[in-house]
């Protein structure tokens, strides 16, 4: 089960459709060069090409609009009707992070927050994402590295991502958007329990 | 009509101005790949380099890469077109010239003494707040970007001008003729690719300097503030058209030069004029991707950016790259240099945009936004796209009509090391993406998590050394073309 769960992230996905589409692209040029080894009157050679886009056009429509079926469902934004167990407050500041549970009762200036938070597994927990000064970007990974999921730090914008834990131990909290000098060392942890 | 007639003379003279970019491009080019190298030395922890430093050489390398790249394919347009189509003012061909060039050093003064490092998006409000660098540092970097913005709306406002009135009408540029019934004047594609390329530059520019202007005045009055949404929207609206443009304009050379190797017509007909309309329509608001994580902007836009993103592949693949191969299939054509990279750019451009394409819908890009999977696509359609097509018209240029159907053997060698250093440069950009290693940053030292840490730092290593490939290749096509223009060599013909 585990191991099943490491080869299914989205990056690894990603990798194996690109590495797909890569090795189509390049099988399609090898063909294309070496049928120039041959000669055939240009429109008898255009009108084989162009029935050939016929159908790749149909079937690329096709494909989009699967792919826009299947992946418009499953976006990270929160629902309408979405219900949170618990709310974790985040403030992203040049250069870490104030984070605390529940509510945030002040200005993302003034607020209080740690480095460090303690939230349950299995939880629906709804994460109020804020910025005190420029954009930032609050990025989870966990113990495994891999970036589980991630919503923008803007001032003056609430962004609320609902995320749930499905696993114990720690994660870490890693600042995905350029903030200046030491934005590379702008983490911070969460602990699951 | 012998008005109409180009002399021979201004030909000579439209020869000289292309020439003086190319060499601009070619001495320049290079330093930004190197600011690149040091940046990958520096995440391998090869080399130590101040914060700032790696941010401003990362500016830097950003915001003159998109420069001199769009300034180079937009002279290249402009040679084709005055040299062949309709004649275009020298006089404003040399305030561009000499307008960007000021901008360039500027922009390089402001960045790499004046440390100013906020990234290419310069994403508001950085600039303001925190910053390692003095303000007088962002003022020069923004006048220069402004300066450059000016002098490309300049040429883009006299070329469509030009072509305007030599094709009576402005919408006759879009094809729009070919959609109605009845007789009209043949439309060469350079110019319907060159118009949809330039008019969302128009908008690209004018969004780009309303921004830097709200920037500088702040610089001046610091209690100004403006909506951070609505920046970031206008900032990537910028970009997002730019890098298009860039690459439509070196698809319009494509289209114009091709034929002359396949010896088969590459015509607009109403295929390629909706195919090129739509993209006009697409490019506007594709940019949108580039918010998906900030969940605070309205839902509809999201939506819409991964629909118009969707459906961009369309008329590039279906018409652009079907036109190609319908151009290439069994045509028993050479493959001399010019049909080989434009080619091979196609490739590029297929395959950064199949990333793209991936990176784009919403449920994946949660994953990788912000990861070096970004730069990876953005980098192959650029240097493999882009970069490619470029040289492909150098050598054109450097050539001759006639020399560049010669063998070129040392030119292709040098476009081999270029390739191979390239795809492997960019692979290791596309494994740290995969692994989850964030981009923008100096180095990877500060994350815990799993191992992406060493993974980061391994890959930039290797991809370190991929690029003194790149270089290797660059110095050999360099031999080549100098040879070509100085007609040293003497090719032997097929
Ligand atoms: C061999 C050639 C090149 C090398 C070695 C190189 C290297 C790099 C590196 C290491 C980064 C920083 C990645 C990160 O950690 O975020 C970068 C960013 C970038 N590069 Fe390149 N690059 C090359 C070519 C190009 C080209 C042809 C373009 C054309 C547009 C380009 C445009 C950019 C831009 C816009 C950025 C982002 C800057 C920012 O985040 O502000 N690069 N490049
Ligand atoms: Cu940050
Ligand atoms: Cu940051």
């Amino acid at each position: 089960m585990s191991s099943i769960t490491i080869l299914m992230t989205l990056q690894n996905l990603a990798g194996v459709l690109t590495l797909a589409g890569a090795i189509i692209v390049v099988a399609v040029v090898i063909f294309v060069i070496s049928s120039t080894s041959k000669e055939e009157d240009k429109d008898a050679a255009k009108h084989k090409v162009y029935s050939v886009r016929t159908r790749y056009f149909f079937g690329l429509c096709l494909v989009l609009i699967v792919g826009l079926f299947i992946s418009l469902r499953l976006l990270p934004y929160p629902r309408a009707n979405a219900v949170a167990d618990e709310t974790v407050s985040i403030v992203g500041v040049q250069w870490f992070w104030k984070m605390a549970n529940g509510e945030r009762t002040t200005g993302p200036l003034e607020f209080v927050g740690s480095n460090e938070v303690t939230v349950p597994a299995k939880k629906n927990l709804k994460f109020v994402v804020t910025s005190a000064d420029v954009n930032h970007s609050f990025g989870i990974y966990n113990s495994k590295g891999v970036l589980v999921t991630q919503t923008q730090a803007m001032p003056q914008y609430n962004n609320v991502l609902y995320h749930q834990f499905d696993e114990p131990g720690e994660y870490y909290v890693v600042c995905m958007e350029y903030c200046g000098q030491t934005h590379s060392y702008m983490v911070g942890k969460i602990h699951v329990q | 009509m012998s008005t109409l007639e180009i002399s021979q003379v201004e030909k000579k003279k439209e020869r000289k101005l292309a020439i003086i970019w190319a060499v601009t491009f070619l001495i320049v080019f290079p330093l930004l790949v190197i600011l690149g190298l040091y940046m990958r030395l520096n995440q391998g922890k090869v080399v130590e380099l101040d914060y700032t430093k790696f941010y401003a050489f990362m500016t830097m390398h950003g915001l003159g890469m998109a420069g001199v790249l769009f300034s180079v394919a937009f002279a290249g347009l402009w040679y084709l077109i005055s040299t062949r189509i309709t004649r275009l003012s020298l006089g404003v061909g040399y305030f561009v010239y000499f307008t960007v060039l000021i901008g360039f050093l500027a922009l390089a003064y402001g960045t790499l003494i004046g440390n100013f490092a906020a990234g290419w998006y310069m994403l508001y409000p950085l600039p303001f707040k925190g910053a390692s660098w003095a303000t007088w540092s962002t003022q020069v970097s923004a006048v220069a970007l402004i300066l450059m913005g000016i002098a490309w709306l300049v040429g883009i406002l006299h070329l469509l001008y030009a072509l305007t009135k030599r094709y009576g009408g402005f919408f006759n540029l879009l094809g729009w003729q070919y959609l109605r019934k009845g007789d009209h004047e043949k439309l060469p594609s350079v110019v319907l690719i060159a118009t949809v390329a330039l008019i969302p530059g128009i908008f690209a520019f004018l969004a780009g300097a309303v921004m830097l202007i709200m920037y500088l005045l702040q610089t001046f009055e610091p209690s100004l503030a403006f909506n951070p949404l609505l920046m970031k929207n206008l900032t990537f609206f910028f970009g997002h058209m730019l890098v298009n443009v860039t690459l439509y304009c070196g698809v319009g050379w494509v289209y114009a030069l091709m034929p002359e190797f396949t010896k088969r017509e590459w015509k607009v007909d109403k295929v390629v004029v909706y195919s090129w309309n739509a993209t006009f329509f697409f490019i506007v608001f594709a940019y949108l991707h580039h918010l998906y994580m900030d969940f605070a902007q309205p839902r509809s836009m999201q939506y819409i950016g991964q629909i118009f993103s969707y459906m961009s592949a369309v008329p590039a693949t279906a018409v652009t790259m079907f036109g190609i191969i319908a151009q290439v299939y069994h045509s028993k054509m050479k493959w001399s240099i010019f049909p080989l990279m434009s080619l091979f750019g196609m490739m590029g451009w297929a395959i950064g945009g199949f990333a793209a394409l991936v990176d784009t819908t919403i449920a994946i890009n949660v994953g990788l936004h912000n990861t070096l999977w970004v730069p990876a696509h953005f980098h192959t359609y650029m240097l493999m796209g882009v970069v490619l097509f470029i040289f492909g018209y150098l050598f054109y240029l450097f050539s001759g009509e006639e020399g560049i159907h010669l063998k070129n053997v040392t030119g292709k060698a040098g476009f081999w090391l270029f390739v191979i250093g390239a795809y492997g440069f960019l692979l290791m950009f596309y494994l740290s993406g995969i692994n989850g290693v964030p981009r923008r940053f100096a180095d990877y030292q500060g994350i815990e998590a799993g191992h992406v840490k060493e993974t980061g730092t391994q890959l930039a290593r290797y991809a370190a050394m991929f690029i003194y490939l790149i270089l290797l290749g660059l110095l050999v096509m360099y031999w080549s073309l100098f040879a070509k223009l100085t007609r040293r060599q003497k090719a032997s013909a097929w």
